[in-house]
């Protein structure tokens, strides 16, 4: 192979990285030419920005959990870095750093109480984070902090006679910045984030432990946000409350990468190498004049960037030039294909008696009504159950009460041997509980392939190991030659076929499998019911609710019959079918009368 | 000071702050009719208010100089007269940017568009901000209005000492605000509009059925929320110095009232915006000034992060 | 014979790319009172939600007395004289009960016949006149259902369409307003589409009769002839 086709081989990481590379070199070229000192400290600003924007699209972009309050952690790095030199005289070659850690932990402070907040609770929170900071040092006393010039060894305190290396460190730290976001983007770090913003709760049951992961995307997010403003302290010299807590730098680091593409590595720099130019720009210019013209450009940047292309220039440009593929995200190409391996995902037969799943005395109302009324049943190993009922008998609530979804007001759930209580989804996922969703809930712009391996997470270390097994799940159901395909793209049978192998990915002992057949034709049915058959085959203990008996009663070794949240009845299919309180549940009562009457009637002719 | 010296500046605050918070109680029922019938958090709700402040302003300074419009009422008047222009700012600014953003093509949007209406305020925000700034000047201005300068003497009471005086330009507009609160709230019960919009934001499925045009009732919801907050604004006008940025320093204010009061509560909204305009005023005593908005925001932080649902209102949402 | 209202013919539609209904023909004659039966997710839910405009076909056609009811959109097709029982009744929970009755006349803006249908509304069912200022989410789900009802009824349709009136409800309430649905349909001269999950209570107060399974039409015909179909049976039960 030429070099050029080793180049254009590359993926993921690696891939980045040389993409950063020659980024950098051609900025260095650009820094050491120029020697008009303005332009140089355009260059250097708008290198913090880009930083900025990366710092938000790491935490927002990929998760979803957009942040309006990344003032609060540029600010505290930039007062940090001033105040300790101004007051300390610490080198910001130090406190930098400093700055860096302290507002990742800061970070981490925010998002413990925050994350619990939902929607625009969430957005109001972070709003508040850096306007009470902006009243708080305000009123401290440090309207204008002033970072003192230093005349002997300037160069120790990262003050330069020549702004040209200004201009390097903030190249150095965008690098840094492109670098981990690279990192981030390419391992399951980024794929986590990506699989929470596209479906939080799927991204639950199939293991992600959700609280973490954004714990930690906020950390290092806030931490190079940190990193940013200290720096800009030590090139602008003076740091006031509004101008590193004020709402604009919030809405700077937004902009950023919603302008240039939300969740891509380039996106928040194309941003800010479009914008910070333009208003700085303008802002020389026109701001005798025009003042306010800086938040005016942005503001409209924004406005325009909503209405015509949401998720960024990059996104846009690349749906023009490319129609019909759908957008997709992740990095699908790196895995390669290792086989159907299905005894990977065998689960050996139980020596002992006990049930893999036991419930007992489950109740569960909303309001007025009990959904789940003093519920007793069990599950033995490798046995595939029946859940059925009419509609609104309880059924979906049950199977939202065993994987962790709500809280049952009483009761217990066993599950091979361990009481479940307050364990959340992902947590029953890892103890082998996995499930499927009445409506499919697919990470949408994810490959087919990447929903699976993102369901493999759970019980593997390593991208191979992960891959094995999401190999082996999507020969399992049989979705080989469509693992490439965005998960938008499948139909319904296809993603039903997609979130079992998701569920299998997983290693579970146990699958709850949520009325899979619905709106499937009668053919698609009976290759559905052959995959589970299969499943169970592994070893693997299946409950399925289901509304069509038909197909139930040729699959299931047992049912459990559910009506108004209680038990009905339970037993083999046979005897189900013919009990009448069943039919009478299914049909109506007038059913069995008539059936009766026109007995009746059959036998006096 | 002795105690009653104490008791003199508590009643003093107390009052004052029953009489701004009236004003504030009114902003944040304008913020809280909008997120309960849209299910949007306006950003931008600050910056209507300022709208109002200035329409307020300029109608006065341009033509409170003729004879006909020359008495203490004109400012008032003013501030009332800004709802009906904002609504029809509100319900242009509704039908070209933010309907792009809501409703069913919403649901093609990252996250259900939800995040795509609060960045869209936000960048609305944004540019009525600076843009006021360029056309308004960023020197503080207030409508000179006579009453702000008269108080009411109440007292004196305990002990021939203690005495409360009672701005007359505050108490007027908060009368004022009242009666817009109970008036609204006559609308909504009322009237078929109101109700058409209370069902269309208890089912907007339902709504659809009995032939309500829900995005219609968004529409409207936006420019009455925008009107009122304006109102709101033009009554503080006369008795607080303002510019462009001021709405900034309302936003926090308006949220804390509204979640106090429980998202989507009109009479929750009102009670919350009460409430903070007492708390502001009374921590006054206490603490030094720059201060007064850092408790407001404590207490908004602590609120979301320990009963989101708030206090006053009911699961109700908009009556 | 009775003049056809209603007709569909062909008619595909679902929710985004995947088709709900498949190839859908029926058509609803004046004054009949006709149920749609089926298991769950055989599309009954999305059969109203198309009539009523909520959901968009992708193919066939739908006239209402010969005029071309594809057009009209969803906000408007209540002028027309289609009135939308939901599933979950849907009341609004915060309006009383009076209010959810006028939002159920929005379209129509004449007092006067409001006030002559709201009587006879409230002596079909006593029960709302009662509590006409009471908030309608602090009532029963036997009383929810009947105001969702009355609101269907108040605006003097042309076609009534319920769906599945008796879900969450105990038989003995549900037998009560099927009763008294059957008494309006009768008296009023109603034209009435029942959804119904329960297929006997269905056949016994209807005329005529669809059976939806996976999104098509399998059986159809008199009430009377398909009570015991051992098809129903199947589709149902699968034996």
């Amino acid at each position: 192979m030429t070099m050029m086709d080793t180049l254009k081989s590359l993926t993921g990481v690696k891939r980045d990285f040389l993409h950063i590379g020659l980024f950098a070199g051609v900025y260095l070229l650009l820094a050491l030419f120029i020697s008009n000192s303005y332009y140089q400290l355009i260059m250097t600003i708008v290198a913090v920005w880009a930083v900025m924007g990366l710092s938000w699209n790491l935490l927002s972009g990929y998760s979803g959990l957009i942040s309006f309050g990344h003032a609060a952690f540029f600010g505290l790095g930039a007062y940090l870095v001033a105040l300790c030199l101004s007051v300390w005289n610490l080198s910001p070659w130090f406190t930098i750093v400093l700055a860096t850690l302290a507002c990742g932990l800061s970070g981490l402070l925010v998002g413990l109480p925050t994350f619990r907040l939902r929607g625009h609770y969430f957005a109001l929170a972070m709003l508040a984070y850096p306007l009470a900071l902006l009243y708080i040092f305000e009123w401290v006393g440090y309207q204008e902090v002033a970072l003192p010039m230093e005349r002997e060894a300037p160069a120790l305190y990262m003050q330069f006679d020549n702004p040209v290396w200004h201009t390097l460190l903030a190249l150095v730290l965008l690098v840094l910045a492109l670098g981990i976001s690279s990192l981030v983007a390419n391992n399951r770090f980024g794929m986590s984030l990506l699989a929470i913003k596209l479906d939080e709760d799927a991204a639950e049951a199939a293991g992600i432990n959700t609280l973490y992961w954004k714990l930690a995307a906020i950390t290092v997010s806030a931490a190079i946000a940190g990193a940013a403003g200290g720096f800009y302290a030590v090139v602008l010299l003076v740091v006031t409350p509004l101008a590193v807590f004020g709402m604009l730098v919030s809405a700077q680091a937004l902009i950023f990468a919603m302008f240039g593409g939300v969740g891509t590595l380039w996106g928040p720099v194309l941003g800010a190498f479009i914008l910070v130019p333009l208003s700085e720009i303008l802002y020389a210019r026109y701001a005798a004049d025009f003042p306010g013209i800086q938040g005016v450009v942005y503001g409209v940047a924004i406005i325009a960037v909503i209405l015509f292309a949401p998720q960024g220039i990059l996104w846009k440009v690349r749906a023009l030039l490319k129609p019909d593929q759908f957008r997709i995200l992740g990095s699908t190409a790196s895995v390669a294909d290792f086989g159907a391996r299905e005894e990977l995902l065998v689960v050996p037969p139980e020596e002992d008696e006990t049930p893999v799943l036991a419930v007992s005395g489950l109740a569960k109302a909303f309001g007025g009504l009990q959904a789940t009324n003093d519920l007793n049943f069990s599950v033995r190993h490798g046995e595939l159950l029946g859940i059925i009922g009419p509609n609104g008998a309880g059924k979906t609530t049950l199977f939202n009460l065993l994987n962790g979804f709500i809280r049952p007001d009483a009761g217990e759930i066993v599950f091979r041997g361990k009481h479940l209580h307050k364990q959340r989804p992902n947590q029953r996922c890892a103890a082998g509980m996995a499930r499927t969703f009445q409506v499919p809930k697919p990470f949408t712009h994810l490959s087919v392939l990447d929903n699976v391996v993102i369901g493999a997470y759970v019980h593997t270390r390593s991208k191979e190991e992960a891959s094995e097994h999401a190999s082996a799940a999507i020969h399992l159901v049989g979705l080989h030659d469509e693992c490439h395909l965005p998960a938008a793209n499948l139909t319904n049978k296809q993603l039903r076929l997609m979130e079992l192998a998701r569920a299998l990915a997983s290693k579970p002992t146990l699958i709850l499998v949520d009325e899979i057949l619905a709106g499937l034709d009668p053919d698609a049915m009976q290759e559905m019911l052959a995959v589970l058959r299969k499943v169970r085959g592994l070893g693997i203990t299946i409950i399925i609710i289901e509304h069509s008996m038909q197909a139930m009663v040729q699959l299931v070794d047992r049912f459990v019959v559910l009506d108004h949240g209680a038990l009905l009845a339970e037993g083999s299919p046979d005897r189900i079918v013919r009990n009448p309180d069943v039919i009478e549940a299914y049909l109506g009562k007038n059913w069995l009368d008539n059936e009766a009457r026109d007995g009746e009637d059959a036998g006096h002719d | 000071m002795d105690g009653l010296q104490y008791l003199e500046n508590f009643l003093q605050s107390l009052v004052a702050g029953l009489l701004m918070g009236s004003m504030y109680g009114l902003m944040c029922v304008g913020l809280t009719i909008i997120f309960g019938v849209m299910r949007v958090i306006n950003f931008a709700q600050g910056e209507f208010m300022m709208l109002g402040m200035y329409f307020t302003y300029f109608c006065f300074a341009w033509f409170g100089t003729w004879a006909f419009f020359d008495g203490v009422w004109f400012p008032f008047m003013l501030a009332l007269l800004a709802g009906p222009a904002m609504f029809l700012l509100g319900v242009l600014i509704h039908r070209l940017l933010i309907n792009a953003v809501t409703g069913r093509q919403a649901s093609q949007l990252e996250a259900g568009g939800h995040y795509a209406q609060l960045v869209l305020t936000l960048g609305i925000a944004l540019v009525l901000q600076n843009g006021g700034l360029f056309i308004f000047g960023s020197n503080p201005v207030s409508v000179s209005n006579e009453l702000s300068y008269s108080a009411w003497e109440w007292g004196p009471m305990v002990g021939d000492r203690v005495s409360v005086f009672v701005n007359q330009a505050q108490t007027i507009s908060a009368i004022l605000a009242l009666f817009v609160v109970i008036g609204f709230g006559q609308l909504m019960g009322r009237t078929r509009l109101g109700k058409s919009l209370r069902a269309a934001a208890d089912n907007p499925d339902a709504a659809t059925y009995m032939g309500i045009n829900v995005d219609r009732a968004h529409r409207v919801a936006f420019g009455f929320g925008v009107a009122i907050t304006a109102i709101g604004g033009g009554l503080l006008a006369s008795n607080v110095s303002f510019q462009p940025y001021i709405g900034t320093e309302y936003v926090i204010i308006m949220y804390a009232g509204v979640v106090l009061g429980g998202l989507g509560s009109v009479r929750g909204a009102f009670l919350g915006g009460l409430t903070i305009g007492v708390l502001q005023q009374v921590s006054a005593i206490i603490l030094p000034n720059q201060l007064q908005n850092t408790v407001i925001f404590v207490c908004f932080l602590i609120i979301i992060l320990l009963r989101p649902q708030g206090f006053f209102g009911r699961r109700e949402r908009i009556a | 014979m009775t003049d056809t209202l209603l007709q569909l013919d062909s008619l595909s539609a679902g929710y985004g790319t995947v088709d709900v209904l498949q190839d859908i023909s029926l058509t609803l004659g004046e004054g009949e009172f006709i149920a749609v039966v089926g298991p769950n997710g055989a599309g009954k839910s999305t059969l109203f939600k198309t009539i009523s405009g909520i959901v968009t076909p992708s193919r066939g056609t739908m006239t209402l007395r010969g005029e071309n009811l594809l057009q009209v959109p969803a906000p408007r097709r209540p002028h027309h004289g289609i009135a939308h029982v939901p599933e979950g009744r849907q009341v609004f929970p915060t309006l009383t009960i009076l209010e959810n009755l006028e939002m159920g006349a929005f379209v129509n803006r004449d007092r006067a016949a409001f006030a002559q249908n709201l009587e006879k509304v409230f002596s079909w069912f006593p029960v709302l006149k009662e509590r006409a200022s009471q908030l309608a989410g602090t009532l029963s789900g036997g009383e929810q259902q009947m105001l969702a009802i009355g609101r269907g009824l108040i605006g003097d349709p042309a076609i009534l369409m319920l769906d599945e009136p008796s879900m969450g409800l105990s038989p003995a309430i549900a037998d009560e307003i099927f009763n008294r649905l059957v008494q309006i349909h009768r008296t009023g001269y109603l034209t009435v589409m029942l959804v119904e999950q329960r297929v006997a209570e269905a056949l016994h107060f209807a005329d005529r009769a669809y059976v939806l399974e996976a999104g098509r039409i399998i059986l159809s015909g008199n009430t009377a002839d398909l009570k015991n179909n051992d098809r129903i049976r199947q589709a149902y039960l699968g034996m």
